[in-house]
């Protein structure tokens, strides 16, 4: 048992981290059915736990439910900016950062210290809602892609943003363009009693890679993977599988042996014009029987050797 | 539209101009014997810009795509003053490609680049051409390439001897041709061809401070500072005529990525009845005014798969010159087909400009498929059944339909 555990903690692990590896946007996609804020908790958790500073962007629950579960050292990594106890900023207490949500991410993207840094909107949606789609594009942009500071090695230090959208609020116009800027796309989905997820890994210049995978998320935000059910679909017939082989029930021979080929390369075709035939043509008759016509004339044909235009006086 | 020089009627101007651009011998005319001097210089002297050849077919000025194979589609090349409108395919796999043998086509004869893109640097994208196949080695890669896929092409055609006539698409390489050249997309482009070459980029986040949200005249920002960037370059360079240049007369490439983006603050992406819905439009229109007033070409990928609104596709498409869509596989129920094994996509030409002409050049094969090989781009003919045919998997169908047991692929529906 603990060998199965500790090979089912490494494959979990994997996972996340080829998740979290690429960099720049991930989009976790969910739906009323499929939530979505469990499999960003424990991404984030994965991610705090391996050191890094991980900045909440909270807008649709409070800090309070948002922290519950995690441990303690994993809350202790977490700086979060809570916009949803007072999204509008109307208690004046001077804490929320100017310009509004938005503002608070630009912040988040210039104060960083060196070093790989997550961030994580919840969510993108309450985002959309409320400020146009192509500033939220150009700012997540900006994030991803930050330009490292001049201070700082010349490494480009990993920015990871990880977004939660609920793609059944939006149309496929944001949706789509969201899906353009995003280096990886996770789609939650399942069925009865088992949760999956579709991954699509965009990494630039290549064919993107698509992985599902079946897992379970345990109360202390960890992830469990485990096999997909049992596919009881039928098999359906293959369209495209032609079980036909139209060589068979031919008229003619496709197959030829080699005495063949070579009688058939020895072939001259009428219309070759090769030297033979020049030799033919320039000396007619020489060697070859003369072509006959014969003819058996009808009852009905009238043979007169006269010639019709005698009669005329040209 | 920007002429180089006035061409004699008919074939006597054209005569000329092969005689004076000694660099290109692809045309179809050729000298006969050796001309005296004298007769030259009685006509205009045709000014030779370096990449650049008149076409056959009406002497317009035409520059190369990077891509010779795609030259052949649009009739020989693209004009000099006219757009170039790729439809990227969904994942943006080979889109960025053909953006890259464009330009990297313009570093090899030495044209000036502008490049513009909202998410990526331009510097990044000149770093990624591809490397240029010299003349020398570049056969050698094409045999290596060919022998392992055809080895039965080389006999001659005994019974069907009128094809041999016909024109075939080339795919392999035009010994010592100065107008399309081939690259090696494994490779790098080194890094002293980009550093001697003259190249401005325009990166959208940089140029875009916060502070400035005027709008104008109904013209996104992002839109706006583009297009007077590029006015800036063609005057102060002087592609427009306007400063004569003492030195040679060369040409500007302009290379736009993924226009139409969210990150150019327009929303056309966005949503189907957008504020900004002539934004678009009206970039297109006014680019064309600079380019057709200049001696330039310009590229633009756009993500058309994202656009909401069909009715801007529509309006897009009409006002580029022409305009080539991408459609790749990857995703799609074609990519198990076997049809298609070969392929990695489709590639339709959609438009082909008719410039100073009653008709363009369109090319006689409508199917065409590419396929990324690991140092080259090729597009082929694809000579299959009909799209509905393939749908259902039907191929070649040979024999009696009564002996058939299946039965199943002899009634077309």
């Amino acid at each position: 048992m603990p060998s199965e555990g500790a090979a089912g903690c490494g494959r979990w692990s994997e996972m996340l981290e080829s998740l979290l590896a690429l960099g720049g946007l991930v989009l976790l996609r969910d739906s009323v059915e499929w939530e979505g804020r469990s499999f960003l908790k424990a991404l984030i958790r994965k991610a705090a736990l391996s050191g890094e500073q991980v900045r909440i962007l909270g807008c649709e629950v409070s800090e309070e439910e948002f922290r519950e579960g995690f441990d303690s050292d994993v809350n202790s990594r977490l700086v979060y900016h809570d916009l949803f106890r007072d999204p509008l900023n109307w208690s004046k207490t001077g804490e929320a950062p100017p310009g509004g949500p938005l503002g608070a991410l630009r912040a988040m993207c210039k104060r960083t210290d060196p070093g790989p840094v997550t961030i994580a909107i919840d969510s993108l949606s309450w985002l959309l809602l409320r400020q146009p789609c192509t500033t939220v594009c150009q700012v997540l942009h900006a994030l991803s892609h930050r330009t490292p500071c001049p201070g700082h090695s010349p490494a480009v230090e990993q920015v990871r943003v990880l977004g939660l959208l609920h793609e059944e609020l939006h149309g496929p116009g944001p949706v789509g363009a969201l899906s353009s800027l995003a280096q990886t796309e996770v789609t939650l989905g399942g069925t009865a009693g088992l949760d999956s997820a579709h991954i699509v890994f965009r990494r630039p210049r290549q064919r993107p890679t698509h992985q599902t995978q079946w897992f379970s998320i345990l109360p202390d935000f960890s992830l469990d993977l485990q096999e997909g059910p049992r596919l009881e679909c039928q098999p359906h017939p293959d369209p495209y599988t032609s079980p036909v082989d139209p060589t068979t029930h031919l008229t003619f021979n496709l197959r030829l042996s080699k005495k063949e080929k070579e009688a058939r390369d020895g072939l001259t075709l009428p219309f070759q014009f090769s030297s033979e035939k020049q030799q033919a043509l320039l000396r007619p008759g020489q060697g070859q029987a003369a072509s006959h016509i014969f003819y058996e004339p009808d009852a009905y044909d009238d043979l007169d050797q006269e010639d019709p235009d005698d009669d005329l006086d040209v | 539209m920007a002429a180089v020089a006035t061409c004699g009627a008919g074939a006597g101007g054209t005569e000329s101009m092969a005689a004076a651009t000694s660099k290109s011998n692809v045309t179809s005319f050729q000298r006969r014997g050796p001309r005296a001097r004298g007769t030259d210089s009685g006509g205009p002297r045709l000014v030779s810009i370096a990449g650049t050849r008149p076409s056959v077919r009406n002497g317009q000025l035409l520059v190369s795509t990077g891509l010779p194979a795609l030259d052949q589609l649009l009739g020989g090349g693209l004009a000099v003053g006219t757009v170039l409108l790729v439809e990227e395919d969904k994942y943006s796999i080979y889109s960025p490609l053909l953006f890259k043998y464009f330009l990297a086509e313009g570093i090899i004869n030495g044209h000036t680049l502008l490049v513009a893109s909202a998410k990526e640097d331009p510097a990044d994208i000149l770093q990624e051409l591809p490397a240029p196949l010299l003349d020398d080695s570049c056969k050698k890669e094409f045999d290596e390439d060919v022998c392992n896929k055809k080895p039965e092409s080389d006999i001659k055609m005994k019974i069907a001897w009128r094809y041999q006539l016909s024109p075939k698409m080339e795919v392999g390489p035009v010994t010592s041709s100065r107008f399309g050249h081939y690259y090696d997309v494994s490779k790098r482009i080194p890094r002293e061809l980009i550093e001697t070459s003259k190249w401005h980029g325009f990166f959208l986040p940089e140029k875009m401070s916060s502070a400035d949200k005027v709008e104008c005249c109904s013209l996104t920002p992002g839109y706006m500072k583009l297009l007077h960037f590029i006015q800036n370059i063609i005057y102060e360079e002087g592609f427009d005529g306007s400063n004569p240049q003492k030195k040679q007369r060369n040409i500007l490439r302009i290379g736009i990525q993924s226009l139409g983006l969210p990150l150019w603050g327009d929303d056309v992406c966005c949503s189907e009845n957008c504020d900004s819905s002539h934004s678009l439009s009206k970039f297109l229109y006014i680019l064309r005014g600079l380019l057709r007033t200049s001696l330039s070409a310009c590229i633009i990928t756009m993500p058309t798969h994202l656009i909401q609104n069909k009715a801007i596709i529509a309006r897009v498409t009409n006002l580029s010159d022409t305009v080539v869509a991408l459609e790749s596989f990857v995703g799609s129920e074609r990519e198990t087909n076997p049809l298609y094994k070969d392929y990695h996509g489709l590639i339709h030409i959609r438009q082909i400009p008719r410039l100073n002409n009653l008709i363009c050049d369109e090319s006689d094969v409508k199917d065409l498929a590419f396929k990324l090989k690991r140092k080259l781009f090729t597009i082929e003919a694809e000579w299959t059944v009909r799209e509905r045919d393939r749908e259902k998997g039907l191929s070649f169908v040979v024999g009696s339909p009564s002996n058939d047991r299946h039965g199943r692929c002899t009634t077309l529906i």
